[in-house]
């Protein structure tokens, strides 16, 4: 299993990772403005059209502002809320890692977009033959042994791409070298089972905009019960109903002769 | 709607034409444009006003169709045979309006069939999505028997009830089959639903001369799955729903709401369709469905209270929010004040109080569908929604093009009791 290491210590906020998965996954720029977003963040957020964003957060550090940056996409869950949710099964989780979409077989329904806990899906509101949009991981690269085009591009290491372990160990110890600076906490480690995209940063991570109260569970969890038990309904049912249904013609045989009378 | 039009055509009627014009109108648009043309929906807020009203207040208000068959044609309530035609009628075509509403709502509605071929059995709305299209089916097929009887086709309806068990059978046994993909459940239903078929042509369980009774059942087991799988939806977003209302029960609590809306709406609908058609009013059999209602209406507050109080909600519902408001509105209006009313004497002796409960019922459950599809629902830093009139346009399309297409059936064909004579019936 693959996964993607942000550092947003490491990040200088060049946009290198937006410009290259742009190309590569052959996305239109965005017209944008000025101050548009937070700061001299640029596009405002996620769309069909970017599916990496470097968000530029103004965080107040030992009484003066900094910037700080965060980067925002698919987080690739080990068991996808979207995933579960789909009814046809366009998106899907693959085994190197990647939650890809097939968009020939998407009805539309945008489920997935409900069920993501990080907000990502995005759905073409503007076209009449909509599809759902997000970062797939590169997963075209991965299956060519290149690693996704934001990571071959980073220039300080601040997105580093590997086998999911490996980047968990990256992690703790690039943490545990610099204990000052970072925060004790890896972002995706348990966030909804736990992703496949993973951050550590100096500042909480609320102040950079990301969502934190997230269940530590994956979502499919709160379903299975239900849909587990569909079979065993459907057999209650229709055993309860055919001796409700014998028994009230015994009834009925019973209240004959009373209406006789 | 006054009784002097007695079915007729009038201003009413041109009304509701027109609101399907302008429906069809702004559907073509939305078409043409994209969703973003006529809806308010964001990316935080994928589902809207069609959603809440159409697809969750539609299906379980549809829900009369099932309950009043159960007690007719499996418990024996047989006295209230005289309502289970109407049902059955306002069901399939709630069902019909509600696959409009859906193919209006979906990004690419002409992929909808995709659900046929690609299954992802553990997805809630995949198994929605079979069970309403079965449901549909069934629904069609319970309805036969009234064409029939209209064109005299006597031979058509022993072929009938000759061959619905088996179509019943079959589609509980593929239904069981996709939505397992495992192989022990399905023999084991398919066998349940054989031995019971066999038991009833073998003469041990008497044949009910009027309905095939595994049609019938066939029509509850459906319904009892997707009404509740509709909650099961709503399971996935632990993160984003209001804790009011997000509770492990939601699938429970929607099947309990949508058997007591259905009661609701088989009294609101006997009465309108009585004023309009000028017939009478069955009101002793409406006065054993409210009683039924009032106890629905008793066991849902139960099951509601006790979830919150389980789950420990309590400050959440006095503070004031818009998710607060909303709680109470649906509480007060659509639970207590019929409750109220359908317990006091007064209340059920005319049709008028039995009346008033039912539509405060359907009212309050509206506002419960809607309340978990959009009210409770949090959509983190978007924009909160709010329909746009182009929605409600759509919406309120749908539903006159039902009323509409209801009335000129009930013209045309046997669906009010005394017009009808032959035995076989749904």
């Amino acid at each position: 299993m693959k996964a993607l290491l942000i550092d947003t210590v490491r990040c200088t906020g060049c946009r290198g990772c937006q410009v290259a998965c742009k190309e590569w996954n052959k996305r239109p720029a965005e017209k944008t403005e000025f101050f548009g977003g937070p700061g001299y963040q640029n596009p405002k957020d996620l769309s069909k059209d970017t599916w990496c964003l470097v968000t530029y957060n103004e965080v107040k550090i030992n009484g003066r502002f900094e910037w700080v940056f965060g980067k925002k996409q698919c987080m690739h869950c080990l068991e996808p809320g979207c995933a579960s949710a789909c009814p046809v099964g366009a998106l899907k989780k693959t085994e190197d890692g990647p939650v890809v979409y097939r968009p020939g077989i998407c009805i539309g329904c945008r489920y997935c977009m409900l069920a993501c806990p990080f907000l990502v899906p995005r759905f073409e509101f503007d076209s009449p033959n909509p599809y759902i949009t997000k970062c797939r991981m590169c997963d075209d690269r991965l299956a060519m042994g290149e690693i996704p085009a934001c990571a071959k591009v980073c220039p300080t290491g601040a997105i580093v791409f590997g086998e999911r372990d490996d980047m968990i160990r990256e992690a703790q110890q690039r943490i545990a070298s610099n204990p000052s600076v970072y925060l004790h906490k890896i972002y995706g480690l348990e966030e909804a089972g736990g992703t496949c995209v993973l951050h550590i940063s100096s500042v909480p991570f609320e102040e950079l905009g990301y969502i934190t109260d997230i269940p530590k569970q994956a979502l499919a969890t709160r379903v299975e019960p239900a849909m587990k038990a569909i079979p065993a309904v459907m057999l209650g049912a229709a055993i309860v109903l055919g001796v409700s249904y014998k028994f009230r013609n015994r009834t009925r045989q019973g209240e004959e002769p009373a209406a006789r009378e | 709607m006054a009784t002097e039009t007695k079915g007729r055509f009038g201003f009413g009627s041109f009304i509701l034409l027109l609101l399907v014009v302008l429906g069809i109108v702004l559907a073509i648009y939305r078409f043409a444009n994209g969703l973003g043309a006529v809806t308010n929906l964001n990316q935080g807020y994928p589902w809207g006003l069609w959603i809440g009203f159409d697809i969750l207040a539609g299906i379980a208000l549809a829900a009369g169709g099932f309950v009043i068959a159960a007690a007719v044609h499996i418990f024996g309530g047989e006295k209230y045979h005289p309502l289970v035609r109407p049902a059955i009628l306002t069901a399939l075509l709630g069902y019909l309006m509600f696959i409009g509403g859906l193919l209006i709502d979906l990004g690419r509605p002409w992929m909808v069939w995709d659900m046929i071929f690609f299954h992802h059995h553990e997805s809630p709305m995949f198994e929605v999505g079979w069970c309403v299209m079965l449901y549909t089916t069934v629904l069609f097929l319970e309805f036969l028997p009234v064409v029939f009887e209209r064109y005299k086709m006597s031979g058509t309806i022993r072929a009938w009830m000759n061959l619905m068990p088996l179509v019943a059978i079959v589609l509980l046994v593929m239904f069981a089959w996709f939505l397992t993909h495992y192989g022990t459940w399905t023999v084991v239903i398919a066998a349940v639903l054989v031995i019971f078929e066999l038991a009833v042509r073998g003469g041990a369980v008497p044949r009910d001369a009027k309905a095939p009774t595994l049609l019938i059942m066939a029509g509850i087991i459906f319904s009892t799955l997707h009404q509740s799988s509709l909650g099961t939806l709503f399971l996935m977003v632990p993160h984003k729903l209001d804790a009011i209302w997000y509770t492990p029960m939601l699938p429970a609590m929607f099947f309990v709401s949508a058997v007591m809306a259905g009661l609701a709406m088989i009294i609101v609908e006997s009465t309108l369709s009585s004023k309009f058609f000028g017939r009478g009013l069955e009101l002793n059999l409406l006065q054993g469905v409210g009683k039924a209602l009032s106890w629905m209406i008793l066991i849902y507050v139960a099951f509601r209270g006790v979830d919150l109080a389980v789950r420990g909600v309590g400050t959440e519902l006095f503070a004031v929010s818009p998710q607060s408001i909303a709680f109470w509105i649906e509480v007060i209006l659509g639970l207590l004040i019929p409750l109220a009313i359908l317990l006091t004497p007064e209340g059920t002796a005319s049709g008028r109080g039995l009346f008033w409960a039912g539509l405060l019922v359907v009212l309050g459950l509206i506002v419960n569908r809607m309340n978990v599809a959009v009210t409770g629902v949090s959509g983190g830093y978007w924009p909160t929604y709010y329909p746009r009139w182009s929605e409600v346009a759509i919406s309120a399309g749908i539903v006159s093009l039902g009323i509409l297409v209801y009335v000129i059936l009930c013209r045309n064909f046997p669906v009010f009791e005394k017009e009808h004579t032959q035995a076989a019936e749904a």
